[in-house]
């Protein structure tokens, strides 16, 4: 079965299966197949990885279920994207910076974040965990991001979160980058309480948040690709 | 009116009580907090290392009218340390954490060196209940273990963990049984040296993370062989078994597991988890986001609100922030010291 569509089903289903090892053969089948590089990983890899992300908000798959997912769609994505064209490799990202705060190490939230507004198309920045608050700020300024996505389990550290908003307020950066924060003890009132722009209740809402929040840029990120 | 000791074990028992206990265990379940260090003149993160000051602060949320019980240590990574982590033990702020891991990958479980109780923190911990214990008195002594789903986690990259107990079958079963042993041998050390009770805390043993079958697998077996192997050598100890994030999906599993006393932090429905476990005495869950931020009148409604829902015993939902004021503390026993029980509550009514 080497038919484009079978075969791009079959990248979804090996994401969603959580099959690492097969998603690299069907990848090279695809590719020697003849077929573009771009639609296997945006209607294959990515739509398996948004399915997965599906499956966990209706509480069939769990967090270990997405972390294997997500193994299977990299290993996908190492084969496929050498193929990609070179304007695609080339292409602008919007680009997130992502870390958990200060004081705190819990980073299995932030790192399904970080898959998630992956596999969403956003070019990710990672700190990791235990971050100081003026390396959110160092890196965003660095690599130019629209977005910064701060997390903590912990309400000891939860206060850093507001010390990064007025950093960056500070830094005049504010009207540039956007802010979302995340974690079990954060709220939408405490978003606001702290200037962030938004508070996103899990992996898959974040990616949501993060749209909603970046459409203008998204938007003209779409006119300006088609322009081109 | 019941002393603290023999109010927390009736709780325990499901036995009729004049009120529910108000206790915080301590270890992951942080009951230090600025305020009590500057009441207590002992600060963090000598005590984390000292068995005298350690026993010491133990008692401060008791004597300052927070708490009904003594709780020790103060955090969640002595059993990690022990076994090879590295570990920053923090400030009076910040709590210690894990900064390097002991082993790359579940297969490596055998290089881990053999875990002693009795020296480096763990001896700490085992002196320091001794101390209290000497003492005597009417309050009771909660020592604390990690469980082996957060031990694991705290020796190896836990996303490499979460990958490996489906990958690696095998090899996370032996390393999980190997780190129950290890549990278990601290929890006698612990009751051996006086403790009344145990809390057994594993935050990433959630359903949330693990989902039912992977709780199953592995979960459920090595907290039930921690709870038998302490129940066998000290029938009268109390056990309670805490774990967070949202746990719905498996909840007719812990029912079997053999704890006295089983406790949810906030997101968990005190009435859903009590509809699935009639049995078992449930501890909880005032929101420790309120306890830090809220007035002292909201952490009382919501102590009210867990009266109400029929709790066994009232305690914060996790690990309380290290800036929770003491009036916050103090507003959660005085509610429940006034409580009396009414229609809505599930079992002190008889009393």
């Amino acid at each position: 079965m080497n038919d484009k569509h079978g075969l791009l089903q079959h990248l979804s289903d090996c994401v969603v299966n959580m099959e690492d090892e097969r998603v690299v053969d069907v990848s090279r089948a695809y590719v020697d197949a003849g077929h573009p590089a771009l639609e296997g990983i945006l209607e294959g890899l990515v739509d398996g990885m948004n399915r997965a992300g599906a499956l966990y908000d209706e509480e069939e798959y769990f967090v270990s279920d997405l972390l294997l997912c997500s193994d299977a769609m990299y290993a996908g994505l190492a084969e496929l994207k050498p193929h990609l064209p070179e304007s695609e490799k080339r292409a602008r990202k919007i680009r997130v910076v992502i870390g958990v705060v200060e004081g705190d190490t819990h980073d299995i939230g932030k790192n399904l974040v970080k898959i998630m507004l992956e596999t969403a198309g956003f070019e990710m920045y990672d700190l990791g965990r235990d971050v100081p608050v003026e390396a959110f700020v160092a890196k965003a300024k660095e690599v130019g991001a629209s977005l910064v996505c701060l997390s903590t389990l912990m309400t000891t550290t939860m206060t850093n979160m507001g010390r990064i908003v007025a950093l960056l307020e500070k830094e005049n950066m504010r009207d540039a980058v956007k802010v979302i924060i995340g974690g079990a003890p954060v709220s939408p009132a405490f978003a606001k309480k702290i200037g962030a722009d938004a508070y996103a209740d899990n992996a898959v809402s974040a990616v949501s948040v993060a749209r909603q929040l970046l459409a203008a840029e998204l938007g003209q990120m779409a006119r300006d690709s088609r322009d081109a | 009116m019941l002393d603290e000791k023999t109010r927390l074990q009736k709780a325990l028992a499901r036995e009729p009580v004049d009120r529910p206990p108000c206790i915080c265990p301590g270890g992951m379940m942080n009951m230090v907090t600025r305020e009590l260090m500057e009441a207590s003149g002992l600060f963090l993160p000598e005590a984390h290392t000292d068995p005298v000051r350690m026993a010491r602060l133990a008692t401060a949320a008791s004597n300052a009218r927070c708490f009904e019980n003594y709780g020790l240590p103060f955090c969640m990574t002595v059993e990690a340390e022990a076994l090879g982590a590295t570990v920053d033990l923090g400030t009076a702020t910040y709590e210690p954490r894990v900064v390097g891991y002991a082993i790359d990958s579940v297969a490596q479980w055998e290089r881990l060196p053999p875990f002693d109780a009795g020296t480096g923190r763990p001896g700490v911990v085992l002196d320091a209940i001794a101390l209290l214990a000497a003492q005597g008195g009417s309050v009771p002594i909660i020592g604390n273990l990690t469980g082996p789903m957060s031990l694991a986690g705290s020796l190896l990259e836990p996303v490499t963990l979460y990958r490996e107990l489906r990958r690696n079958p095998g090899q996370a079963h032996a390393f999980l049984d190997h780190l129950t042993d290890h549990i278990l041998a601290f929890g006698l050390g612990q009751l051996e040296a006086g403790a009344d009770v145990i809390a057994l805390s594993d935050p990433s043993g959630t359903g949330e993370i693990l989902g039912p079958a992977l709780f199953a697998a592995y979960e459920l077996p090595a907290l039930a062989r921690i709870i038998t192997g302490l129940r066998q050598a000290f029938p009268q100890a109390g056990i309670i078994v805490h774990i967070c994030g949202k746990m719905h999906k498996v909840f007719p599993l812990l029912a079997g597991l053999g704890c006295d006393a089983l406790s949810f932090d906030a997101v968990v429905s005190l009435k859903k988890a009590r509809e699935h476990l009639p049995q078992t005495a449930l501890m909880g869950n005032v929101s420790t986001f309120a306890l830090e931020s809220g007035s002292p009148d909201k952490v009382a409604a919501l102590t009210r609100h867990c009266l109400e829902c029929g709790v066994d015993i009232v305690s914060p939902a996790c690990g309380m922030g290290n800036a929770s004021p003491l009036a916050n503390m103090q507003a959660m026993l005085t509610t429940v010291a006034g409580h009396t029980p009414g229609k809505n509550h599930a079992r002190h009514s008889d009393s």
